[in-house]
């Protein structure tokens, strides 16, 4: 049975790390969209699948996972002999990888995460912004895009010159600043994250998701 | 050369997840204490290590790493044949530990660090906690150790029967709360998570690395 990938149909967060990482592995799936607007992902028979109740999961003929990032790493291993290698096999690559995974997670994601609820979910809701936290998580998301800075003036990409899932895990949540007119992460002071961001905005498997959405491969 | 692990002398964080790790792994190193206090982890040479300038950071005769999650997966594969295997080799096993260790990244933790920072670090530098907010983060631990709770139902550990890097990543703030007063951890109500919890508190190398603090092997 071919893989089921659940999630909201929109190509962004958590869902649109795993879309774009089985477009990068070019991996057949069959797409099941789960209605947040309706809550979907908090009835029984979703939590069946995630018990915390959020979206995206696998079911991979009849293995469930979820988590985003779990999820890729997943998948890059059970692709692994087609598409883009999104984690590398040898332990000293694979460990810089992890590395800057790890970064993402623990250090760009909270402040950034507090922020696209202030300027993305809230106005959504009819609420407005409280913009002393957006200011704080901007201070912080920028404070971090400067040691990127560096990073990125000794390789291409985050782990190295070649794209892995460091690069790819940050195209979830950062686009919604860029769409909400937040020009973080190309201001001219950080020329090297500039040439990276606009490289992975550039990317034709991350073209090729924004403008099509969400779509089973079968 | 030895592997060079930099902290300062502090069980908790990612300092006691890297510690604990290496304990592990029975993996021979030479601790290198890092002195918070004066700065010593936002000089120059320490961030030639770090560029974010956090702690801690190894270095494994010239390859240098940051991030204790990604040190802990390093460790595991250099010191493959010794101690405890922390993250398995088969596919399917790995991804259920790489997503219980999402789970603890992205939803465990920052909750966590929110209730840490008002009940642990706060008091430490005599200031007054905020008690709603405190309590704000407890209500968010408490929602996700419901689930938890159902998860330890199915197996000892929270990615099988096996202790994984799944379960040592929790070491890293949690027991501050019970030295607090707080018993989050092992309230009646969860059964499956308090023994789990006091399962983890007397896992002998935990106790060992308290009682000791980071010490070399060499």
């Amino acid at each position: 049975m071919v893989l089921k990938f659940y999630a909201s149909p929109f190509p962004v967060a958590g869902g649109g790390i795993v879309a774009l990482a089985l477009a990068e592995k070019q991996a057949a799936f069959d797409f099941v969209p789960i209605d947040l607007k309706t809550k979907e992902q908090k009835t029984a028979e979703y939590m069946a699948l995630n018990p915390f109740g959020k979206v995206p999961a696998i079911n991979d003929d009849g293995f469930v996972m979820y988590e985003s990032r779990a999820i890729c790493r997943y998948v890059d291993e059970k692709f692994a002999g087609q598409g883009t290698t999104l984690v590398p096999k040898g332990t000293k690559e694979r460990a810089l990888v992890e590395q800057a995974v790890s970064v993402e997670s623990m250090t760009l994601f909270p402040p950034l995460d507090k922020v696209v609820w202030e300027v993305v979910v809230k106005p959504e809701r009819g609420l407005a912004p409280d913009q002393a936290i957006v200011g704080k998580g901007l201070k912080e998301i920028s404070d971090t895009l400067d040691v990127y800075e560096g990073i990125l003036g000794k390789h291409r990409y985050l782990a190295g010159d070649d794209f892995t899932l460091a690069d790819l895990v940050h195209c979830g949540y950062l686009p919604f600043l860029v769409e909400k007119g937040v020009d973080i992460m190309t201001a001219k002071e950080r020329p090297n994250v500039a040439r990276w961001w606009n490289e992975l905005m550039s990317r034709p498997t991350w073209v090729k998701l924004q403008a099509e959405g969400m779509k089973s491969t079968v | 050369m030895v592997l060079k692990f930099y902290a300062p002398q502090f069980v908790g964080g990612g300092i006691a997840i890297v510690a604990l790790a290496l304990a592990e792994k029975q993996a021979a190193f030479e601790f290198v204490p890092i002195n918070m206090a004066v700065k010593e982890h936002k000089t120059a040479e320490y961030m030639a290590m770090n560029p974010f300038g956090q702690v801690p950071a190894i270095n494994d005769d010239g390859f240098a790493m940051y991030e204790s999650r990604a040190i802990c997966r390093y460790l595991d594969e250099r010191f493959a044949d010794q101690g405890a295997t922390l993250v398995p080799k088969a596919m399917k096993e790995r991804a259920v530990v790489e997503q219980a260790i999402s789970v603890e990244s992205m939803t465990f933790s920052p909750p966590l660090s929110k209730v840490v920072g008002e009940l642990v670090v706060k008091v430490r530098r005599g200031l007054t906690p905020d008690q709603a907010l405190a309590d704000e983060g407890l209500k968010e631990i408490s929602d996700k150790l419901d689930v938890y709770e159902v998860i330890l139902a199915k197996h000892n550990y929270l990615a099988g029967d096996n202790f994984t890097l799944a379960d040592l990543v929790h070491y890293a703030y949690a027991p501050m709360l019970a030295e607090k007063g707080v018993d989050i951890m092992t309230v009646k109500e969860r059964p499956n998570v308090a023994r789990w919890w006091n399962e983890l508190m007397s896992r002998p190398t935990w106790v060992k690395l308290k009682a000791e603090g980071m010490k070399s092997t060499v």
